[in-house]
């Protein structure tokens, strides 16, 4: 009560005249309704092209396939010869993540060095400029290209060498994580650098002494999410036939052994498990985050009042420890890799590789339109976004239904205590959703995919509800972490004026939570567009689709016209994307 | 036999940013051992001034000599080298947070290694023994170890003159470092200045005319980018400060 006898009176800004932009309830609802219609709209228009008139959209022929993999998953494979042989896929995968990731983290620093501003005092020499563009261009076009496309481009010069697996996820992360980087160093504060600038440093010096200290624990945290995506992209890549647990499955699909399958998903599960709960670790304690942190170079603010921000700073000194153990780890654990995977350097040099990679440049140019001309191209554009949209939607919905739940519960300012039985519900609900999400991303979505094309007829649909699948489990752990980093002193404030917990909750916390759900949906959306590749090698429909049928027969001008196409449309929902998260920005 | 040579001479120094004159016409010179306080109010040109002493920033127009040699005319290897006799000293340290005390001092050096040499430095946690002087005559031996974002404000101002003593700069340039500190504070601080300024030059550029008196041997004020006086401290009265500090 005498919050409100105490307050300050208002001023009335709208007498005071026009120094105070006024905003109308007339242009709210102007606001919420073309909101509503950005999203309505989409979303109609992927569903009448996802679901045409009069065709059959369930295989009823598969559904006995269906009930027979389900029936399968008490019944995993625990054969002494099979687990041999997943426990060697594992570490074939992690060797496979661990490399790529390093190779991808050495492009990222120097990348990332020469597109930032902070690493050149005075605005560099036109022919720098002009470099950097170039470089930039570049980075743009390599990351648009996803790791499995990479890979189908790499067999076709190397074969089935351990090399495509690396090479596949050293250069679309290295080109990602040369544009975060950049980021990240123009994010730290220029002071001291320009403090030993001005005392006579050498430029490199000065750089060494201030860049690396300033920006390593956001460094050293990125390189450890892109490892937690590395191990989930290397799975992927198994579809290609390189090795690791990706490819035991996809041969334990295909040959219908759902025994063998269920090992391998509880493998990969595993795995992803120890890999996020160690990324997770390792960047709380660094008061980072999530992926869409790196893109702005932000660190995670700590919500909540001085306590909270103590028990933050004792738990990161408690997690520091991770950092330590990490960094005992990391050297000999690469070179393990390195000797695990069985790679070797002169496969890039041979004379073979040489005359293959001119036979493919010289193949892939000038690009051709695929059969059917532009009315094929283009409705495999359209289908694309149709499933972007879709498997949005899916995600988005996994994320309402699971984030909620998922997200770490924290105690307000007022000593509250909660029964022990509201409490024990709480935190199985936690474990659950959490788990459920963990399966939803850690399954490749080529498995989601091949698991949906076993009831759904080929089409826009199953290649949807597989990448809903998939990108539901990312949304939703980005989402939850999000969400606990929501500021809880106004629902703090709200309880102390009288109102009920999850009134005050649902009026406090809802819209910066909507706000960050926004924020990530549209990100995700733009990864998304990018990954309907994926299932559309599987046999989904779109862009993908149409690019393994040509890789398959080798017809690589059209291949050169797809990978163009899907640059546009990957390029054009970036930019549209960030111009929206802009708008949204409060 | 012929005068020596001035440590600072300015001569009708301009400097605009855009439309912004920041500095009009400055002529200043400054001798060996001389202790100059800059006065003015915020945005009279004391901060661009010291920029420009240090090299950061180029003059638009004007002569700009410092130990004798024209900043303007330097290659960038031989501004660095000039650059490493002058030490600079800010309002917010810019010391580096994430790195050991010991680092910081260190870095004082930072001039005259190279970059392994500036990451051997980083990793390995020894100190040598005029890392360790520095920091006995601040009085913060304790901290050698000390990770400088643990730190209190008057701990990393101390740090901040043990990477001075370490640079041992032949002219040292401090921009308002005692603005935000009360009058214990910031005569503690002037105090621990004198070190490494014994026997170098000295500009600082203050916000009290009574700090100036004390530790400084001659006042220069500004006024929108143009000098206005240049006497004695203690010639330093009541109308030349209104003349600064009266809103126009």
């Amino acid at each position: 009560m005498s919050l409100l006898l105490d307050r300050a009176p208002i001023p009335n800004h709208a007498a005071e005249g026009s120094a105070c932009r006024l905003v109308t309830r007339r242009q709210v609802m102007a606001r919420r309704l073309t909101g509503a219609l950005i999203v309505i709209i989409p979303i109609a228009w992927a569903l009448h092209r996802a679901l045409p008139d009069g065709t059959d959209l369930v295989n009823r022929g598969g559904l006995p396939l269906l009930a027979a993999l389900f029936g399968d998953v008490v019944h995993p494979s625990l054969e002494p010869t099979f687990l041999g042989l997943v426990a060697h896929a594992a570490g074939v995968t992690l060797a496979f993540a661990a490399v790529g990731t390093a190779g991808a983290l050495v492009i990222g620093v120097l990348g990332g060095l020469v597109l930032s501003d902070v690493a050149w005092s005075h605005r560099p020499p036109w022919p720098v400029r002009v470099v950097r563009l170039l470089l930039r261009l570049l980075l743009v076009a390599v990351r648009s290209v996803h790791e499995l496309v990479w890979a189908l481009l790499f067999v076709s010069v190397l074969g089935l060498d351990p090399l495509v697996a690396i090479l596949a996820i050293v250069l679309p992360f290295g080109a990602q994580t040369a544009q975060v980087f950049a980021e990240m160093f123009d994010g730290v504060p220029p002071g001291p650098l320009r403090a030993l600038r001005s005392a006579g440093s050498r430029p490199t010096s000065a750089l060494a002494y201030t860049l690396l200290p300033q920006s390593a624990p956001l460094l050293l945290s990125y390189a450890f999410y892109r490892f937690e995506c590395a191990v989930r992209s290397t799975v992927l890549l198994g579809v290609v036939g390189i090795g690791g647990l990706g490819q035991e499955l996809v041969v334990s699909l295909q040959s219908r052994n759902w025994e063998e399958v269920w090992t391998l998903v509880g493998a990969i599960l595993l795995l992803s498990a120890v890999v996020d709960l160690w990324s997770t670790q390792l960047r709380t304690g660094m008061a980072v985050v999530s992926c869409t942190e790196w893109s702005g170079g932000h660190e995670q603010r700590v919500a909540g009042g001085p306590e909270e921000e103590h028990a933050a700073r004792a738990t990161g000194r408690s997690r520091s420890r991770w950092a330590h153990w990490t960094a005992w780890v990391v050297i000999p654990g690469l070179m393990v890799a390195w000797l695990a995977s069985d790679v070797s350097l002169a496969g890039l040099t041979s004379p073979r590789t040489r005359q293959l990679t001119g036979r493919l440049l010289n193949d892939l140019w000038p690009p051709a339109l695929p059969p059917g001309g532009w009315p094929a191209l283009s409705s495999a554009v359209l289908d694309t976004l149709a499933m972007a949209v879709l498997a949005m939607a899916v995600a988005v919905a996994i994320t309402l239904l699971m984030a909620p739940f998922a997200t770490t519960p924290r105690r307000g300012t007022s000593a509250d205590h909660i029964p022990l039985a509201p409490r024990v519900l709480r935190g199985l609900l936690w474990w659950l959703a959490r788990a459920i999400l963990l399966v939803l991303r850690s399954v490749p979505p080529t498995v989601w995919a091949v698991v949906a094309l076993l009831v759904l007829f080929p089409g826009v649909l199953p290649g949807a509800l597989a990448l809903g699948l998939y990108t539901g489990g990312v949304l939703g752990r980005l989402v939850a972490e999000a969400w606990e980093s929501v500021d809880t002193r106004a629902r703090d404030a709200l309880r102390h004026a009288g109102l009920r917990g999850g009134t005050a909750t649902l009026i406090a916390t809802v819209p910066p939570s909507t706000h960050q759900l926004l924020t990530y949906t549209l990100y995700r959306f733009e990864i998304c567009v990018r990954e309907t590749a994926v299932v559309g090698i599987v046999g989904a429909a779109g862009l993908g689709r149409l690019l393994a049928e040509n890789l398959a027969v080798f017809r690589f001008p059209v291949v050169t016209a797809l990978l163009a196409a899907s640059f546009a449309v990957s390029a054009a929902t970036e930019v549209i994307g960030r111009r929206l998260r802009r708008a949204m920005r409060p | 036999m012929s005068p020596p040579t001035p440590v600072v001479r300015m001569s009708g120094v301009d400097r605009r940013f855009g439309g912004h004159q920041a500095l009009d016409g400055v002529d200043l010179t400054v001798h060996a051992g001389e202790r100059v306080a800059l006065l003015g109010a915020s945005g009279a040109g004391k901060s661009t001034l010291l920029s420009m002493l240090n090299g950061s920033l180029m003059a638009s127009e004007g002569v700009l000599e410092v130990f004798g040699q024209v900043l303007a005319d330097l290659s960038p290897s031989a501004l660095r080298k000039l650059q490493c006799r002058i030490g600079t000293v800010g309002q917010r340290l810019d010391l580096i947070e994430q790195v050991r005390v010991l680092h910081n001092v260190s870095a004082g050096r930072l001039g005259a290694w190279s970059a392994p040499r500036a990451l051997v430095s980083l990793i390995r946690s020894r100190a040598d023994d005029e890392v360790r002087s520095a920091l006995h005559s601040v009085g913060m031996d304790w901290a050698l170890h000390e990770r400088t974002e643990r730190l209190s404000g008057g701990e990393r101002q101390r740090v901040a003159i043990a990477r001075l003593l370490v640079q041992q700069p032949d002219l040292i340039l401090a921009d308002e470092p005692v603005s935000s500190l009360d009058p214990a504070r910031a005569a503690e601080t002037l105090e621990l200045l004198q070190a490494p300024a014994r026997g170098s030059t000295l500009i600082i550029s203050l916000h009290q005319p009574e700090l100036a008196r004390q530790y400084c041997t001659r006042a220069v004020g500004l006024r929108e980018g143009r000098l206005v006086f240049d006497v004695p401290t203690a010639e330093l009265d009541d109308a030349r400060l209104t003349c600064l500090y009266t809103l126009q």
